[in-house]
């Protein structure tokens, strides 16, 4: 009897969660876009931008120096654990932006911050190993997505970043699960770009494929990767 | 005049003995490339391995610098008539926007490999001369930069569009 009841509530319990997510999911294409400003802080998004180091570290930079950086403030930049050249390319872009910046007002300067995640599997690791690292890694982007915003001072209800942009690689799969997360608790949560890789001409790179459903946007640069009636838009070479 | 020869950061043996090779140097001279500049990364260069970061040897009538690791490779792709170059993202974007002439080699060890899928689609549009290591010498001897299409700039105009719509500032 108790099995039973048991049984029915983990059953009741899957199947809310299971609409639960699909009503996250299939949101994401009606969710009301960001109307104009907000109370806080009239006129910057909040920018968060993952760094997959080599060459998606290169390409997230070229899309983070397209924008206007006096409307897309404060940046975070998230790192792979020990992957210092990313974090010095943040740090450089950071600086031409600052030197460009004809206002006068150093307000630019010192808005913005690097967050390092460790990774959700390195390089040659073992398939064996990958589950305690991608946990370890899912763990802390859940404290840097959900818990970190909670316990910011004055600044309750307000999600990480405004915007999230992502390019990959599987790191930044763990970082949009945690989004996912936070938005399934009904948490505030950004919107999620995804920019597939200018070296993928044909086919999809496995985060993209993975990350297909979840994102807001999905952008990809060559016009083959385009499904007919598909979510991707392709606006050609955005690097 | 000058070539400057990356292997990517990977290994690509390959490509890097390929070009250390008599049949590459050959044609190179010819053309009038008599200076070389080799980032071979991890790659093993057989017979003329040397324990140091850098050195310099000459063959076939090439003055060739050979360099482990570039900190950066900027003013190495500046300076170069040519360049020669395992056909990565990252690389293949920095010769294009720096108009270099580019022969790209798709490394066909690396797993997942799409390097081989951009290659031929640039080379479709005109942009670069896509070969393979076997093929290499053939393909100097027939090179001719000025059939190249210029590669566009960088548009960031783009991107920061797609971001304002989507974040309520147009």
């Amino acid at each position: 009897m108790s099995m039973a009841f048991a049984s029915f509530s983990i059953c009741l319990i899957v199947l809310a969660l299971t609409v639960r997510t699909y009503a996250v999911i299939s949101g994401h294409t009606r969710r009301p876009k960001l109307s104009g400003r907000t109370v806080s802080n009239p006129a910057t998004r909040s920018l968060a931008i993952f760094l997959g180091s080599g060459g998606h570290t290169s390409e997230a930079m070229m899309l983070a120096s397209a924008l206007d950086f006096s409307r897309y403030s404060p940046r975070i930049y998230v790192v792979s654990e020990g992957d210092t050249l990313s974090a010095q390319k943040a740090a450089t872009l950071e600086q031409l932006k600052a030197a460009d910046a004809s206002s006068p007002n150093g307000q630019m300067r010192k808005q913005y911050k690097l967050e390092m995640i460790p990774r959700a599997r390195r390089v040659h690791q073992s398939l064996l190993t990958t589950a305690p690292t991608a946990i370890l890694s899912l763990l802390s982007c859940i404290y840097l997505v959900s818990i970190k915003p909670l316990l910011r001072k004055g600044a309750f209800r307000q999600p990480f970043a405004d915007v999230l942009i992502l390019n990959g690689p599987g790191t930044c799969v763990i970082l949009c699960v945690a989004v996912l997360l936070n938005q399934l608790i009904g948490l505030p949560s950004p919107r999620v770009i995804y920019v597939e890789s200018f070296a993928r001409v044909r086919s999809l790179s496995l985060s993209g494929k993975l990350l297909h459903h979840i994102v807001d946007r999905f952008v990809v640069q060559w016009p083959d990767l385009v499904q007919r009636g598909g979510r991707e838009e392709c606006h050609g070479w955005l690097v | 005049m000058l070539v400057f020869v990356t292997v990517g950061s990977f290994e690509f043996d390959a490509l890097a003995q390929a070009v250390l090779s008599e049949p590459v140097l050959r044609r190179l001279r010819d053309k009038g490339y008599t200076s070389l500049v080799l980032q071979r990364g991890n790659s093993d260069i057989g017979s003329v391995e040397s324990p140091q970061d850098s050195f310099s040897i000459e063959r076939e009538g090439v003055d060739i610098e050979i360099w482990k690791y570039k900190p950066s490779t900027q003013a190495d792709i500046e300076r170069a008539d040519l360049v020669i170059s395992h056909a990565g993202s990252g690389s293949i974007l920095d010769v294009l926007r720096l108009g270099k002439p580019l022969i790209a080699i798709p490394n066909p060890t690396l797993l997942d490999n799409h390097q081989e899928e951009l290659a031929s689609a640039l080379e479709e549009l005109g942009h670069l001369k896509a070969t393979s290591v076997r093929d290499l010498p053939e393909t100097i001897a027939k090179f001719d930069p000025s059939s190249l299409v210029p590669f566009p700039p960088f548009d960031g105009s783009k991107f920061r569009r797609l971001v304002d719509e989507e974040m309520g500032f147009l």
